[in-house]
């Protein structure tokens, strides 16, 4: 437990050695909250006005969870990986006496404790400036399934970033490609971190609902503003946490294929 | 003057090329980097639609009128990463004391850095991008001055785009940091892919005069559909040229600073 307490410390660290890059991605994700804040606003310019089963108070609550719900869920140093197995420096880890994948987490939930910090900071600002109409969940059973659906969704993020990095180990030269394409572009939009997927029919909510994706944003802002019934919420949970079992599974099973694979020249 | 623009345009032809030969030596990245791009448009382009079907309209545009606000906000974008790719690639020769290379040569340094490498991949997007304007400005009935005023104002955006881009080469010299500067501009562009109508004042007014988002983005869309002034267009090419002007004394300010760090 020490040496990962170790590992939390220096990655604090880490992040505090570029503090100019860390402002700078704080700053970008306070502007794409300016964004959409303005975008629904004007939408919901009437306050009285309901669309696709929001109001006001709860379609601006769902953008301000965004900023908040990102900064636990997205913040992750695990998206190095590629690099370092591309790089070969894999390899110095591996001779270190600690476990490898109990390693990352630990630096992700380090990036996570530091950006959750600030991002709540910037709630508050923002709050100030742009004086929300929020809505507040009180029902403890919903705040209750809230702080579970977050921590799944935690752990199947780190999931689904470990296996899509380890593309690295067939093809590492093209090794950013993939992360890219699957968390920066689908992942954005499919997990609800840009709007609320409940604005799609039925049929393509469905289909979503399937995949690992809408559980990591979208599907905890539900359950806060209290979208869904309890039944459904729980539902949800147990597909979660089948991908959640399925992923698991893959990303120990990919790793070891991976380590078949992996050789590293003049480290 | 004749001979120099010769001269330049080589010189781009050839860089653009060696950009576009690094590209294809690294096919599958470039090919899910495309893909990336595409899916994001879309998927935007569908969720403008979807929007609009509920609410009717947004700050008072139309479906119609909201897409082609999307539509110039994505080839203003598209034609400032095409031209300006080079900036992307400028930090490490700032860190790496390779700049001085590029001053040594007998070519301009804010040309080479600036316009250095088109990136070719964003250029394949540019005609479909074109055609579905073509089509969507079709149901706004724009006039024939209209189309020539909106095609006057994309190009100042560029030169609005093209100012922001020096800067950003400037402060990298003062600072040593240019990729989240420039991702910064990303952001900040990133708010013209709705109507600046839709930001509450002071905000607008920030966007259209002191960082001139709107300027760049929602004003030429408001040409085609006939909803400038006179003024409004002054403004816009004055803007222009004076973020020109600004970013390049800047430029020549920065470069006094450079230090030639570890060459």
């Amino acid at each position: 437990m020490k040496k990962y307490l170790q590992v939390l410390k220096i990655t604090f660290q880490q992040e505090f050695a570029y503090r100019l890059n860390f402002i700078m991605w704080r700053v970008r994700n306070v502007m794409q909250i300016f964004l959409l804040f303005f975008l629904w606003t004007s939408v919901f310019s009437d306050p009285a006005r309901q669309f696709f089963g929001y109001d006001r108070s709860k379609i601006l609550t769902y953008v301000f969870g965004i900023l908040v719900i990102k900064a636990i869920v997205f913040s992750s140093r695990t998206i190095e990986l590629s690099r370092i197995i591309s790089d070969g420096t894999l390899a110095l880890y591996l001779l270190k006496p600690i476990n490898f994948f109990k390693y990352w987490f630990t630096a992700d939930v380090a990036s996570k404790i530091l950006n959750l910090s600030f991002s709540l900071v910037e709630s508050v600002l923002l709050f100030l400036i742009l004086k929300p109409e929020l809505y507040f969940q009180s029902n403890p059973a919903y705040l209750l399934l809230f702080f579970i659906s977050l921590i799944i969704a935690v752990l199947l993020f780190f999931a689904i970033v470990f296996l899509i990095n380890m593309f690295s180990f067939w093809a590492p030269e093209v090794g950013w490609a993939l992360p890219f394409l699957f968390i920066v572009i689908i992942g954005d939009f499919l997990s609800g971190s840009v709007f609320p997927l409940d604005i799609f029919s039925e049929s393509a909510q469905n289909i979503f609902y399937s995949l690992p994706f809408p559980y990591l944003v979208f599907f905890p802002l539900q359950v806060y503003l209290g979208k869904i019934s309890i039944p459904t919420v729980i539902n949800g949970m147990f597909i979660s946490f089948g991908w959640l079992i399925v992923l698991w599974f893959s990303m120990k099973y990919v790793w070891e294929k991976g380590m078949k694979k992996f050789s590293s020249e003049g480290i | 003057m004749k001979k120099k623009i010769k001269k330049y345009f080589k010189v781009w032809w050839l860089l653009s090329r060696n950009s576009f030969m690094s590209m294809l030596s690294n096919r599958l990245g470039s090919i899910f980097f495309l893909l990336g791009k595409l899916i994001r448009f879309f998927i935007y382009l569908v969720f403008i639609v979807i929007l609009l079907k509920g609410t009717n309209s947004l700050a008072g545009y139309s479906l119609n009128q909201t897409v082609f606000f999307y539509l110039t906000f994505n080839l203003i974008d598209i034609c400032s990463q095409f031209l300006f790719r080079e900036v992307y690639r400028f930090r490490p020769q700032i860190v790496e004391g390779s700049f001085d290379l590029v001053l040594s040569k007998p070519i301009n340094a804010l040309f080479r850095s600036l316009l250095g490498g088109a990136d070719v991949l964003d250029f394949f997007t540019i005609p479909p991008l074109i055609i579905a304007m073509i089509f969507v400005s079709r149901g706004l009935n724009p006039g024939f001055f209209s189309v020539i005023l909106y095609m006057l104002l994309v190009i100042n955006s560029l030169v609005i785009s093209a100012a922001f881009h020096i800067f950003v080469l400037s402060l990298g010299i003062v600072t040593l940091e240019v990729d989240h500067t420039v991702l910064i501009y990303r952001d900040l562009a990133n708010l013209g892919k709705f109507p600046i109508d839709i930001y509450r004042e002071p905000l607008k007014g920030f966007l259209t005069f002191i960082i001139p988002i709107g300027t760049m983005m929602t004003f030429p869309a408001k040409a085609l559909m006939n909803l400038v002034t006179v003024n409004t267009v002054l403004i816009s090419f004055l803007i222009g040229g004076l973020f020109m002007f600004l970013s390049i004394k800047f430029w020549k300010f920065a470069l006094t600073k450079y230090s030639s760090a570890s060459s």
